[in-house]
């Protein structure tokens, strides 16, 4: 049985009276891709920021039920936001690299987390630019800035600044939307292989992205989890007619 | 009928293995069989999928090709016990037919696939069907092996024997088509059914002719009919897999159209 990383009971979201998020019961395995399906406005990407707790920035936001990682309710009044985000880190629809050289993306991480040992920064990066798939693009040009690099290049970029803190979960928010197709491709690929060492949960307007790379997917609609299962079971054969009218097309 | 060198080696090495354990690739590798092109396509991240793919159907042609071979010889060397073996062997075709559709549905759901890889998955479940039916048509001959214990004389005469050896070449061509996709097995796969089913018209008409002349052999002629008509069938079969072949490489429908 796969370890359940990340398992939220009966969750409820409120954007001040506005309910976002109505009741979501959902477990989600260690060293899979879970991919979030639903129409603009389902509460599939709120549901992915509350997972490392983003909606906290947002004023009147308001959530009950539990959300677990690893067991720890990531809500309780005793949880370090910033280590919270160190263990689930985000990637977003957006590159946005920092102004600064591609070496220093990667270090800023690990950097304010404490580590001064220039041997050991060195490390970290060409690790995490490894991991991201980029290292190769890269690796002699590393003091220039990052802003020259491709919108592909910049996303796998981000990417590598996110796994340079070392997350045991990556958050990914519609990564590859902006990207053109090869750019995405290759973003999907290095997802693919991300799967061994972390836990990725990736929101997708694109339900064949979904299709392609995720081992299980939700679907969300108005701020419900209407299914949750395999992947294949989802794409080939759903339980709820609902979710057979939205990944058909027919949904409306 | 006369065969060349090789279509005798062919048949001399299918008859001298055929008492050992069936040759069931299950348990080979297959790497040096997939197709070249598919070989060579760019790792993406659906390409095991399809290279999984391409070793089922493989594994599932050289299944029928087997049991093609053991229904044919049982036949002509009256051996009921491979034409028992040819029987029981059924049930892992269509274990492996099962196994392909899934596959085919499950890429054709998860992957999108366009062009090449498109005609390549649809190609795929035909060719599955064609063979799953040729390996049904192997177990029919099988059961109809049995009455014909004391007409071995009849069925020798009739050309049986011969037709089933110009069979098992023509279904060697299909493994081998099916394992390269070269298409220049498919004019040699044209040839020989097209052969194959005007052969199988000329001994219907003998043993009509045999049923007409001695009423005592008409149960057995009914038995040498229909194995001739599963022979014919497997013979289409064995075309239709060469058109999807054809489709797969070139995109063309050549179907319904008159092969030269």
């Amino acid at each position: 049985m796969t370890f359940e990383k990340i398992h939220t009971e009966n969750m409820v979201l409120h954007y001040g009276s506005k309910m976002a998020l109505n009741n979501i019961s959902i477990k989600i395995p260690e060293n899979k891709v879970t991919a979030f399906i639903g129409p603009s406005g389902c509460g599939k990407s709120t549901f992915l920021r509350s997972l490392n707790r983003m909606n906290d920035l947002i004023d009147g936001v308001k959530i009950e039920g539990k959300i677990l990682i690893d067991g720890v309710n990531i809500y309780d009044n005793n949880i370090d936001v910033v280590t919270l985000r160190k263990k689930v880190g985000m990637v977003f629809q957006k590159s946005n690299p920092f102004a600064k050289s591609i070496y220093e993306n990667v270090a800023y991480g690990p950097r304010i987390n404490g580590v001064k040992d220039k041997n050991q920064l060195d490390e970290i990066v060409e690790s995490a630019l490894k991991n991201a798939a980029i290292w190769e693009e890269v690796k002699d040009r590393l003091g220039d800035s990052a802003m020259g690099l491709s919108g592909g290049q910049q996303q796998r970029l981000c990417i590598a600044r996110t796994l340079a803190v070392n997350p045991e979960i990556v958050l990914m928010d519609e990564p590859a939307s902006a990207l053109d197709p090869l750019s995405t491709s290759k973003i999907e690929e290095l997802i693919v292989q991300l799967k061994e060492k972390y836990t990725i949960v990736i929101v997708t307007h694109n339900m064949q992205q979904a299709a392609r790379i995720s081992d299980l997917t939700a679907f969300f609609y108005l701020g419900e989890l209407i299914e949750f299962d395999k992947t294949k079971k989802i794409f080939t054969n759903p339980e709820k007619k609902q979710t057979e009218d939205y990944i058909t097309g027919r949904f409306g | 009928m006369r065969f060349t060198g090789y279509e005798l080696r062919v048949l001399t090495k299918r008859h001298t293995t055929r008492n050992k354990k069936p040759a069931t690739r299950k348990n080979q590798s297959f790497s040096n069989s997939i197709p070249q092109q598919i070989k060579n396509m760019e790792n993406r991240i659906f390409d095991s999928e399809l290279e999984k793919l391409a070793t089922k159907v493989i594994e599932m042609c050289s299944q029928v090709n087997q049991q093609v071979n053991d229904a044919l010889t049982a036949l002509m060397e009256y051996d009921l016990k491979l034409a028992k073996k040819v029987i029981g062997n059924d049930k892992e075709i269509d274990t492996l037919d099962v196994k392909i559709d899934r596959l085919c549905q499950k890429i054709f759901a998860l992957q999108q696939p366009v062009a090449r890889d498109l005609r390549y998955i649809l190609s795929a479940l035909k060719i599955n069907n064609d063979l799953e039916r040729v390996g049904d048509h192997a177990v029919n001959i099988s059961k109809r092996i049995a009455p014909l214990k004391d007409y071995r004389q009849l069925v020798s005469d009739l050309g049986v024997d011969n037709l089933a050896k110009e069979t098992s070449l023509l279904f060697a061509d299909v493994l081998r088509l099916v394992e390269s996709h070269d298409l220049k097995y498919c004019q040699e796969i044209y040839r020989r059914s097209s052969d194959l089913k005007e052969g199988c018209e000329v001994i219907a008409e003998n043993v009509l002719n045999e049923m007409m002349l001695k009423s005592e052999v008409v149960v057995v002629a009914s038995n040498i009919l229909i194995i001739v008509n599963l022979i014919e069938r497997i013979a289409s079969y064995s075309n239709n897999i060469a058109e999807s072949i054809t489709f797969v490489e070139e995109g063309e429908i050549v179907k319904h159209r008159k092969k030269d």
